[in-house]
């Protein structure tokens, strides 16, 4: 297994030299040992997360429940969710022997990744979060990013599908497809007012006309019909059947599962962390964890790492949510302007692989919303190698120009963040906001920012 | 004043930030104190090609196009066609600017017809053409454009009309002849997403200036303060210069 010990040695190194990641030593133990995944993950109970939002935070939620229920785990983190990351992760937790320490994984995977993931290991348990437009230069259109979800899951004939009742996509899946489903979903409204904003899935996907919907919750999700050839919403097994509130702190809502009712209490804010809650229950029930434990976890997880993380420098509170798509950042939109104090907003655009090269997308995101909020949006910020890209869009979003600073300096950024004495949302796209964590770190010394 | 804009199948064609040239439209509008009236037109509407100033069509997804090609053929390749000739500006995007062509051919050899409002057809490849992109308007003396293109099609200008300009950087309608987008009367067409027009301001006010001028005659716009504009393109125009020397 020298394979292991290669990516071990490397990820070593790299941590010596104060850096995070994962692909690379992944890599290089992949080039040793093409097949290094299946090998170490033959004796594993392994259940994926993929869809295009929520991954990580439905991952994190997981992650909580499986470690409350007493079970010893690994988890891929930090965005390692390429097929070298997950070796990365699985070397890393295994012996020189190749032999892997925890009876149980549980795998955050893209949708290209999990195609191939999948031709390696023998999932038990596959929740699909939904099907947004995503990095249309990477991802390409949403029935591709669809159809590579169908192959991972045509490579996995034994995992039970935990997939979103209301996302007409997500459901799709289960056609043609003998695996036991699970469907979860909200059969109520999450949101009073919502954004504008387009719909990714207009038309049936089985006969291209289009769908009506008794109650939508956010975008395409929602109590859809196609009243030409009768596709519906399945009736979710595992539902949220009432949001009581949702504010700055989290939700709370109560969840129907096979085995009862549960009241519980979702420790991250945003009407679409229901929806990873709801993801996350539904997975419990497909592994067998007891719900009431799950339903616990969802009220004390942590998640950090850019999805609605708190922390504050020098007594100022900043709070930081990864945007990268329309219908994330737009979700994110119906979070901060619920404000009411006056709060500033830094944007953060980068164009890299990761990113998504084509910044299109923020035509597409409802900042009119921001505009909207007057005197409560104290001014906007942008910065990363898109930064005037982004002051663009928002100067055409009608936000005056003395309320819009343009920042392309991480170092002047921050400075000019931490000069004035509003609350701060950070919204950065994901390769801005690593850089913005090692700035952070390096300049203020915080321990243990990058993952 | 006021311009009546027509967003043809804004619900279909609105992939990855085409709504945002309208947006811009309707913006510099504004902002000149000039009204503008934005209509969209769908599927199982009717076009009255008569009521608009300039239309607007934008790109899609090849699942969605599917959806409204049907619903093109017919009295609303009509409207387009008499709207065309009788020299109303367009902006046509991606999809939407392979829609005015004769023809789509897949890679595996099935046809689609399209309007044949424009003398161009586009053959489908499996290989994408995907990247930030740099090309010269011949409209704008020979200006850079920035944008983003993202398209399996292959674009072919026929001799009725001409194209928008040449690649500076990128692939261009074919990748081959080294040419982007297309010119017929006061129509444009192009592959470049971006989105296009609040980066290449000059180009949004040619459209407006086209469209007041036909309307009432001499038009002057109100120059803008154009300095955030400016530095969007001035960023990409510098990235991708120094990328075609590199």
């Amino acid at each position: 297994m020298i394979a292991v010990a290669a990516c071990k040695l490397a990820r070593f190194g790299l941590r010596l030299l104060g850096r995070g990641g994962t692909d690379f030593p992944g890599r290089i133990a992949l080039k040793l040992c093409p097949d290094l995944l299946g090998r170490l993950a033959k004796d594993v109970t392994v259940v994926i997360v993929t869809g295009t939002n929520g991954k990580t935070t439905t991952s994190r939620m997981l992650e909580q429940a499986v470690a409350d229920a007493g079970i010893s785990y690994l988890a891929n983190r930090s965005g390692a969710n390429l097929l070298s990351g997950v070796t990365a992760e699985f070397c890393a937790a295994s012996t020189l022997g190749g032999k892997c320490r925890h009876p149980f994984a549980l795998i955050e995977a893209d949708e290209a990744a999990f195609k191939a993931i999948s031709t390696f290991v023998d999932a038990k348990a596959i929740v699909v979060t939904n099907v947004f437009r995503d990095q249309l230069d990477r991802y390409g259109e949403v029935t591709h990013t669809l159809d590579n979800i169908r192959i991972g899951i045509s490579h996995s004939p034994h995992a039970t599908l935990c997939l979103n009742a209301d996302d007409s996509l997500v459901s799709s899946l289960a056609d043609e497809m003998s695996n036991p489903v699970i469907f979860y979903g909200v059969n109520v409204p999450i949101y009073a007012s919502q954004v504008t904003e387009v719909s990714d899935a207009p038309y049936c996907i089985r006969c291209k006309h289009e769908y009506v919907y008794a109650h939508i919750t956010y975008g395409h999700l929602g109590s859809f019909r196609c009243p030409h050839c009768g596709y519906a919403r399945h009736t979710p097994q595992v539902a949220v059947t009432q949001v009581f509130s949702t504010d700055e702190s989290g939700s709370h809502v109560m969840f129907h599962t096979d085995g009862g009712d549960f009241d519980t209490q979702i420790n991250l804010p945003g009407g679409y962390n229901i929806y990873n809650a709801c993801a996350t229950m539904a997975m419990g029930q497909a592994i067998g964890l007891d719900p009431a434990v799950t339903s616990r976890a969802l009220g004390h997880f942590s998640c950090g790492f850019g999805r609605m993380e708190k922390f504050e420098i020098n007594g100022h509170s900043l709070r930081m949510i990864l945007i990268k798509n329309p219908a994330g950042c737009n979700q994110v939109l119906n979070f901060v302007t619920a404000a009411r104090e006056p709060v500033l907003f830094v944007a953060c655009l980068n164009d890299r692989q990761q990113d998504g090269r084509d910044v299109s997308w923020i035509w597409d995101v409802d900042f009119e919303r921001l505009t909207a909020m007057g005197d409560r949006l104290a001014a906007i910020y942008t910065s990363g190698e898109r930064a005037e890209d982004m002051a663009l869009r928002f100067h055409y979003a009608g936000v005056p120009a003395e309320k819009l600073r343009i920042y392309k300096d991480y170092g002047q950024l921050l400075d000019a963040v931490l000069a004035q004495d509003k609350p701060v949302y950070l919204m950065p796209t994901y390769t801005a906001m690593l850089g913005l964590r090692e700035k952070i770190s390096k300049t203020y010394g915080f321990k243990d920012f990058w993952e | 004043m006021e311009l009546n804009i027509c967003h043809l199948y804004p619900d279909i064609l609105n992939l990855y930030g085409d709504q945002g040239n309208v947006l811009c439209l309707r913006q510099r509008l504004r902002w000149r104190g000039i009204e503008a009236n934005v209509t969209g037109v769908s599927i199982g509407q009717t076009l009255h090609a008569a009521d608009y100033d300039l239309f607007f069509i934008g790109g899609g997804q090849d699942f969605e196009q599917e959806v409204l090609l049907a619903d093109l053929a017919g009295a609303k390749t009509a409207e387009l066609k008499s709207a065309i000739e009788d020299g109303k500006p367009f902006l046509a995007i991606c999809g939407g600017y392979q829609m005015l062509g004769a023809y789509y051919e897949t890679w595996d050899g099935k046809k689609c017809g399209f309007t044949g409002a424009l003398d161009l057809y586009t053959v489908g490849q499996k290989e994408r053409m995907i990247g930030n992109y740099l090309f010269t308007c011949d409209d704008l003396n020979g200006a850079a454009i920035v944008g983003f293109e993202n398209h399996s099609g292959r674009t072919y200008l026929g001799s009725r009309v001409r194209p928008m300009g040449r690649v500076l950087y990128g692939s261009g309608n074919n990748g081959k002849d080294g040419t982007e987008g297309v010119r017929y009367q006061n129509v444009f067409g192009t592959y470049s997403h971006g989105c296009l027009l609040p980066k290449n301001p000059q180009l949004a006010d040619l459209l407006l200036r086209t469209a007041l001028e036909r309307k009432y005659g001499a038009a002057q716009l109100t120059p803008l303060d154009d300095t955030l504009e400016q530095r969007a393109h001035d960023y990409m125009e510098q990235r991708l210069r120094r990328a075609i020397k590199a």
